[in-house]
């Protein structure tokens, strides 16, 4: 038997999402296909909103509501100018605000270097992260790039892209978890925070 | 270290083994085709995570078993119990093959270490085995591809933080190799924008060198301490009458070449023992900066330790391309036997030994001579079709196995 047109294409759409097979494809689409009416609208109205009512901050790229220029970040009279952290996605940026210990600005790449996916420096936001510093507001740029081998070559790249500007570049310390057992650490964890040790105060 | 216990299941052609393993020299009797060579490579697994034989871990799931993969989950499974430092562990690998996809299957491999889910790269070395199959004079006779592998194999096993760092030397080389692509694209002007440009090419060398410097200088002091335990067996295997040499000629070569020379002589002996780590990485960087504009043209990375070369010289005579089968067997024998006092000198255990049909390729001075190498160590598991093979009091104090059609029972001691 052939599944009704609308049914199909839902699924061929679901099966596009990460994570998703053709089984939970089928399973999301008929359990839609069951449940009330306002359910699906709520959803389908979710899913065009996110297309029209968010948009990209114009000088971090980080995520915001449609029509504003900046995000609440970049806005925000409190923050610091002169310190700027690079992040790979947007979610990393809420990661970091969670902590409430960061009261600079932020860059989101919106990837990293890897040419396996042909993804490239001009396919990332590396161009209008020189722009910024080119400005000469700039005093510090924080490298939080995922301790990754694509993350550190990105974070390796855009430092010597930088070099030329006289920025003080550092980089999130790496080692271990707070609350963590030193006896699970793995090993590559623990050598980078032997060789990344600080002195007590 | 000695393997107490061994549980099979689907693995090659054995669908249910349970072996209870003694602390002492076994000697597996069989037919042909009866399963002798998978046992051994079975325990061998469990040192390696990857067998000896072939490199697609599918073809050792029992064969009647992998059928069914299309429809159902099927595991191979192995099991091993061992003593190190006078306490017990245990070590699993699970082989899953599951449906995946129309009509398609995956294999998935899950190692447990002491019962505890373990990353791969975190399992090798807890358990070490030397293993001699005659087939193994591919080492010497084989591509450089076959003795890169047996390098990665050997070192592995003594070293946890090789394995890590080959495999992230491999994907750096291969983005690196994409970019190099990407760039020589470009410039034949196939496509304008594929995410490529020269400066990004940098920071993939730094990447490389950092990776490949390691892996040079652990290859480096391998192949020295190897050499010289094997060539103390090989002297006295020969008789005093051959000189065997390994020769590491790593494709970048961190020693400097003398002036207008320009290359060394194979059968010089070349001591790159004074070598530093960040020496290394610099010279590598250096190398890999000078070659970029070729190396763009050919698309790819030329040197680094994924084209390195070992070849193995008895009297200065390359045997890879002169050696008779004969000298290839001795100088294997003496290569193996030093890799028993290598891995015990590093690890302060002694390995298990597997030897697959060696005796038939011995004569009789050789056979002795292996049989006093094999005394000290702790546990040995030979396989043969002839049990005549071997010197009748070294037989009578060993433990006897025989091997048909995928089952083992004891033999009884006579009289």
């Amino acid at each position: 038997m052939l599944l009704p047109e609308p049914i199909q294409k839902l699924i061929n759409a679901f099966e596009r999402l990460p994570g998703i097979g053709p089984k939970s494809a089928s399973r999301l689409a008929f359990f839609l296909l069951r449940a009330e009416a306002s359910f699906s609208d709520d959803l389908a109205e979710a899913l065009t909103d996110l297309k029209n009512k968010v948009s990209f901050c114009e000088e971090c790229f980080n995520i915001t509501m449609a029509g504003r220029k900046l995000c609440e970040v970049c806005e925000s009279p409190e923050r610091d100018d002169d310190v700027i952290c690079i992040v790979e996605e947007a979610l990393d940026v809420l990661a970091l605000e969670r902590t409430g210990g960061y009261f600079g600005k932020y860059h989101v790449l919106h990837g990293v270097l890897s040419p396996i996916e042909g993804i490239g420096p001009e396919d990332i936001k590396i161009g209008p992260l020189v722009e910024r510093v080119k400005k000469g507001e700039i005093k510090e740029i924080i490298m939080a790039t995922n301790p990754s081998m694509e993350g550190d070559t990105t974070a390796l790249y855009i430092q010597q892209l930088l070099e030329p500007y006289n920025l003080r570049i550092t980089r999130l310390a790496r080692g271990l978890p707070v609350g963590g057992d030193l006896e699970y650490a793995d090993q590559n964890t623990l050598l980078r925070a032997l060789s990344g040790r600080q002195e007590m105060d | 270290m000695y393997l107490k216990h061994i549980s099979l299941t689907n693995f090659r052609n054995f669908t249910r083994l349970d072996l209870d393993f003694p602390r002492r020299v076994i000697v597996l009797v069989g037919s042909n085709a009866q399963g002798k060579t998978s046992l051994l490579e079975a325990v061998y697994y469990m040192a390696a995570f990857t067998s000896f034989q072939t490199h697609s871990d599918r073809q050792l799931v029992n064969f009647l078993a992998a059928r069914e993969a299309r429809k159902q989950v099927v595991v191979g499974r192995l099991v091993i119990d061992y003593q190190r430092a006078k306490s017990d562990h245990r070590l699993e690998a699970r082989l899953i093959m599951e449906p995946s996809g129309v009509n398609g299957m995956r294999l998935r491999k899950e190692v447990l270490v002491d019962e505890v889910k373990r990353p791969l790269h975190d399992s090798i070395g807890k358990f070490n085995a030397v293993i001699f199959v005659p087939q193994m004079s591919q080492i010497l006779e084989g591509s450089p591809e076959e003795r890169r592998r047996y390098l990665n194999l050997t070192i592995s096993q003594t070293n946890p933080a090789y394995v890590r760092t080959l495999s992230e030397y491999n994907q750096a080389l291969s983005q690196r190799n994409a970019l190099l692509k990407a760039l020589n694209d470009r410039r034949s002007g196939a496509s304008a924008s594929n995410g490529g440009n020269a400066q990004q090419l940098g920071v993939w060398d730094e990447a490389l060198a950092r990776l490949g410097a390691k892996i040079i200088l652990w290859r480096i002091q391998a192949v020295q301490e190897i050499e010289r335990l094997a060539a103390r067996i090989h002297h006295e295997l020969t008789r005093g009458k051959e000189v065997l040499r390994l020769s590491y000629q790593p494709a970048y070569d961190p020693l400097p070449k003398p002036q207008g020379q320009l290359g060394l002589e194979m059968d010089t002996p070349v001591d790159r023992s004074g070598l530093e780590l960040e020496d290394i990485r610099e010279g590598f960087i250096e190398s890999l900066t000078r070659l970029r504009k070729e190396e763009i043209a050919r698309g790819m990375t030329t040197i680094g330790p994924h084209r390195d070369e070992l070849r193995f010289l008895a009297n200065s005579v390359d045997l890879g391309h002169y050696g008779s089968r004969g000298q290839i067997r001795t100088a294997l024998l003496a290569v193996k036997m030093a890799e028993v006092h290598w891995m015990k000198e590093h690890t302060g255990e002694w390995p298990l030994i597997l030897l697959d049909e060696v005796m038939a390729e011995l004569d009789l001075e050789r056979r002795a001579d292996l049989i006093k190498y094999l005394g000290e160590s702790e546990q040995v598991l030979f396989t043969t079709t002839d049990l005549n093979l071997f010197p009748a009091e070294f037989a009578a104090k060993a433990v006897i196995w025989d091997l048909k059609d995928g089952n083992v029972s004891r033999r009884k001691a006579k009289g």
